[in-house]
């Protein structure tokens, strides 16, 4: 017996129910590729937004800075370790930070300036993007500075407008200074927004006197894929003596809310997917009861139970395949397409931020591997599972009673 | 019967003593000049400065030495402090959340400033010693800030010499009865007419080795000083 003619024959004879269960099936493999690339994409952009807006993937300190950030506690010889650290592959950009009160008309407001290594830190972080009016540092322009979001608005000021800047010099004097609106940020994270002030490294080193080193490295790796905690450890290494943590370490909620989105995928994959099971078993199911008759006489002629088996088995794999297909390619081609067009979610949120970090509006899919895979596979598996029973209902029907079945 | 009055007769005691404290280096009016010196674990200045006062609401200090920061004004004017720095012409207020901060690089704080008060006025005070302590007379006072009184400290330890009724050192301790910091006062000299402590030292507690000074190099007390002086505007005439 010819299963596999004898099964399209069937899956064709009643082309009405087989176009039906295949449409659920494909529906429900389309939506989750769909599903499961949009997912990918929110990990992938929370942590592009974390990392490659400010954080980077690795941060080094001097011990003790991050719980006492003085002035004083800074990493000697900056410059050599950044030269080491590049060399292994990585990225990496000084940063100099201090604190002091900015003023504008008559309003004031807390700030904390940031110093920018200009040729370092364009390539390691994307912040110079991210600007929600103006434009970037420039090292010739020595008093342009971009502040935060917020605390453009608590002191009233928009672009070319003068800041008065007082504070604490290293060696004791009062730094002040005038500096201008250069530009202003869009939300990066709470810190930022409220508190930020950016300003070529130079400036900053001249304003504070203090010549020499920094209090934070910023690291980026090569490669987004490999192993965080092992490159960390890398660093380390190179890091004598300083302290050296990943975002992970930094930011341990906004981890943990990114790697948990991965169970979401799953939780939402079965709970799909047992829907589909049901379809599949019900369209199997009626399918074989209305062809109890039929299987009776097909018994009598000598067709073994595990033939019929193979036959159920054979129609519901061939349906399932079709479908597994077309919805590949449709949710292949939708992923991609959000990829590259992304969703915008400002008009619904506005600024989302989780953490003290802003995320970026406009959802991105991210098509993987996986996402397109994982589906596939778990559409057919569950087409498989769900075919046992009424494939069994089929093989142990006893043919006398079988023909008689009306 | 008895008791109260010998209660009352303490309390005018302390008022009277604290009053005279108070009154060393202030007055009603007063105008000084005074040299700032601080060191610190980084650095150590010098700074020169005038500086003038009207009750306890207005001051203003103007920074005459060194010549990088000469002009630099600080005015306090009841609850608002402002800074004026030449170097860019501009005046600012200092926000609420700049009170903590250093004041000119020193162990005092902008809040410092504003919250200089008269010790009768915010603190309710007992004697907690009278009598010889290292060979010398002297009456400690222990001050409890008032319930309402806008005072960050726990409570002040405040040493004076019994005879004269001239401040030795003042203890301030934080709301966990730690010690923060402690002023102490020597070098007597006549200023404004009166034998007076001429330095000022302040160490914080956490920083054993750093300390800031002021020494008096001269002193006015209860002279004319206009009201015009203590406003903004003024800052920017001078």
């Amino acid at each position: 017996m010819r299963i596999l003619t004898l099964a399209s024959r069937n899956v064709r004879r009643n082309w009405h129910r087989s176009l039906v269960t295949m449409l659920a099936m494909a529906f429900a493999c389309f939506i989750m590729i769909f599903f499961s690339s949009l997912m990918e994409g929110m990990m992938q952009g929370s942590e592009r937004s974390v990392v490659s807006m400010n954080m980077g993937d690795i941060q080094i300190h001097a011990q003790g800075y991050r719980d006492d950030p003085d002035i004083y506690t800074r990493i000697e010889s900056p410059d050599a370790l950044v030269a080491e650290i590049e060399k292994q592959g990585f990225r990496a950009a000084s940063r100099i930070y201090s604190y002091g009160l900015l003023a504008a008309n008559m309003a004031s407001s807390g700030v904390q300036l940031r110093g920018v290594d200009l040729k370092q830190e364009m390539s390691v972080t994307e912040l110079h993007r991210h600007l929600g009016s103006g434009v970037w540092l420039d090292e010739d322009d020595s008093n342009g500075v971009v502040v935060g979001k917020k605390l453009a608005g608590t002191l009233g000021v928009e672009l070319g407008d003068e800041l008065v800047f007082v504070g604490q010099s290293a060696d004791g004097y009062m730094a002040n200074e005038l500096f201008r609106v250069r530009g202003v940020l869009k939300s990066v994270s709470d810190g930022i927004d409220r508190m930020g002030m950016f300003m070529p490294m130079q400036t900053l080193r001249d304003l504070m006197a203090m010549p020499d080193g920094t209090h934070e490295i910023v690291v980026i790796r090569p490669d987004r894929s490999s192993d965080l905690d092992i490159e960390t450890a890398k660093i380390a290494l190179l890091a004598e003596g300083l302290e050296v943590k990943n975002w992970k370490q930094l930011m341990p909620v906004v981890a943990r809310m990114i790697e948990t989105a991965d169970v979401q995928i799953m939780i939402m994959l079965v709970i799909f997917y047992i829907a589909v099971a049901t379809v599949v078993l019900n369209a199997m199911l009626m399918n074989v009861f209305e062809r109890i008759h039929e299987f009776g006489i097909m018994k009598a002629l000598g067709v073994s139970p595990w033939q019929l088996v193979g036959l159920v088995f054979a129609e519901t794999m061939m349906m399932a395949l079709l479908a597994a297909f077309t919805g590949l390619l449709g949710g292949w081609w939708i992923a991609d397409y959000y990829q590259t067009h992304g969703i915008d979610m400002s008009a619904i949120a506005g600024s989302i931020s989780y953490g003290g970090i802003a995320f970026d509006p406009v959802w991105y899919a991210a098509l993987t591997a996986e996402s397109l895979i994982y589906p596939f596979v778990f559409l057919l598996l569950v087409a498989a599972l769900a075919v046992i029973y009424p494939a069994a209902k089929a093989a142990l029907l006893s043919p006398v009673k079988a023909i008689y079945f009306r | 019967m008895g008791t109260t009055d010998h209660l009352y007769a303490a309390e005018d005691r302390t008022t009277l003593i604290l009053n005279r404290v108070d009154d060393l280096w202030r007055g009603d009016s007063s105008y000084a000049v005074v040299t700032m010196r601080v060191k610190t674990e980084h650095y150590t200045r010098t700074m020169r400065m005038e500086g003038w006062s009207k009750g306890k609401e207005k001051t203003l200090f103007r920074v005459l030495e060194p010549l990088r920061e000469k002009g630099t004004m600080t005015l306090k004017s009841d609850n608002h402090i402002y800074t004026y720095l030449p170097k860019t012409d501009r005046t600012i207020r200092l926000t609420s959340g700049m009170m903590m901060g250093s004041w000119m690089g020193s162990h005092l704080t902008n809040d410092d400033l504003v919250k200089e008060a008269r010790l009768e006025e915010d603190y309710d005070a007992s004697i907690s010693f009278e009598g010889v302590r290292d060979g010398q007379e002297i009456i400690e006072f222990t001050l409890t800030p008032k319930p309402d009184a806008p005072v960050v400290w726990g409570k002040l330890l405040l040493t004076i010499l019994a005879d004269s009724y001239t401040p030795l050192e003042e203890r301030y301790f934080d709301e966990d009865m730690q010690l923060a910091r402690t002023f102490t006062f020597t070098d007597m000299k006549l200023l404004s007419g009166k034998m007076r402590p001429a330095l000022l030292r302040v160490v914080p507690a956490d920083r054993p080795d750093e300390y800031t000074e002021f020494i008096y190099e001269e002193l006015e007390l209860n002279i004319e000083v206009s009201d015009a002086m203590f406003t903004k505007a003024s800052l920017k005439r001078r």
